[in-house]
């Protein structure tokens, strides 16, 4: 077995970290230590929220990485995040957020990854302030960053805070499926229910990630089975029925936070 | 599924209309972070609007005078009953007259007028 490292700094002595999870380099074991010569490798990723990818993902990422190291020069973080790393191979896009102060340059990396992959890849760029400001008044960013692969660690510190001007924007995306129930697909459906919902739960306070709002469209919208959405398989009149409730409720709520927030000023 | 074309002019108010809020209410906040976010969610609005207007006849060119003013009205008063709901309750900073150029533009851009 072969595990490639990095040397880090330590306090009294220099270390090499390696993964706790491993086959073989059992505690105890002796082992040679040199340097490897060559390309530099990809290095290791933080999951978070997510056990892990399936091995055909985890070596797009890596591709995927080697195709942005070839082409950007430098950023802080890469966040990869979305539809992709839900189990099985349904997504719809890859959704890619650098954090960089400077500006970053992502038709290249984008159209080398549709080629080498065929992944058409959704790429954002943010600075550090922008990423903790989204964090702070946005529950999709914050459910983004419940669930995500990334390259450097993530450190910050985020307020909650509800902008209910900025709620109102959020929630208007949604009104766009009461309209076109018939001419939207099932993904696209869940897409603006998952919105609503986010919306909902972060206006009360709570924490925002895939299963607690997947749990709190079932419970709202009285679903047994997300899928049953996803795949487009709702009874039209009873879900919207129960859509248009929840939507006027949130709504209601949005509009008295903006009448109070009004009143404070 | 087939559709008249009255219920698709509706479809095609409602989406346009939404989308025109949207642009208003946006430029209302001017948070970066919502700049960037929502261009992508205003291109959906306004991309759903636009599949409906490819099924409204005459598809190729501008539709009837009696249409087109049908349809202004319909959607500026939609925006306005949307963004007064808002106002009414205190929200500020939102441009009303910036209503008839954006329904304009929108229009003039889904080859209506």
């Amino acid at each position: 077995m072969e595990i490639i490292g990095k040397v880090s700094k330590g306090s009294k002595m220099d270390q090499i970290y390696i993964p706790k999870n491993r086959a073989g380099l059992a505690i105890g074991d002796y082992v040679v230590v040199k340097p490897l010569e060559g390309k530099k490798p990809i290095e290791k990723f933080y999951f978070y929220g997510i056990k892990g990818v399936e091995p055909i993902k985890l070596g797009i990422i890596k591709d995927i990485m080697r195709i942005i190291e070839k082409n950007i020069e430098s950023y802080g973080n890469l966040i990869v995040t979305g539809s992709f790393l839900d189990e099985g191979f349904h997504f719809n896009d890859l959704d890619l957020i650098f954090v960089a102060e400077n500006e970053i340059k992502t038709n290249i990396v984008k159209k080398e990854i549709k080629e080498k992959t065929g992944i058409q890849a959704h790429i954002l760029t943010l600075n550090n302030k922008s990423l903790v400001r989204g964090l702070e008044v946005d529950p999709l960013y914050q459910m983004m960053l419940s669930r995500c692969i990334v390259s450097n660690r993530l450190v910050f510190k985020a307020k909650h805070r509800v902008d209910y001007k900025l709620l109102d924007l959020h929630l208007l995306k949604s009104k766009t499926l009461i309209d076109n129930f018939d001419f939207l697909s099932g993904n696209e459906k869940y897409d603006l229910v998952r919105n609503m919902l986010a919306i909902w739960l972060y206006m009360n306070g709570k924490k925002v990630n895939k299963e607690i709002v997947d749990r709190e469209i079932k419970k709202s919208l009285g679903l047994n089975d997300i899928n049953k959405l996803k795949q487009n398989m709702v009874d039209k009149k009873i879900f919207l029925k129960k859509y248009k409730l929840m939507y006027d409720k949130v709504f209601a709520k949005i509009l008295r936070g903006i009448e109070s927030g009004a009143k404070q000023e | 599924m087939v559709q008249n074309r009255n219920k698709l002019i509706e479809l095609f108010v409602g989406n346009i209309s939404n989308s025109i809020v949207h642009d208003i209410l946006e430029r209302s906040v001017s948070e970066e972070i919502v700049a960037h976010k929502y261009r992508k969610e205003l291109i959906t609005s306004l991309g759903v609007a636009k599949k409906y207007r490819e099924k409204i006849n005459p598809t190729n060119r501008p539709l009837p005078i009696r249409d087109i003013a049908y349809i202004r009205t319909k959607i500026i008063n939609k925006v306005k009953t949307e963004l007064m709901t808002r106002i009414l309750k205190g929200y500020k900073n939102i441009d009303l007259p910036l209503i008839d150029n954006l329904v304009d533009k929108a229009l003039k851009d889904a080859n209506i007028t």
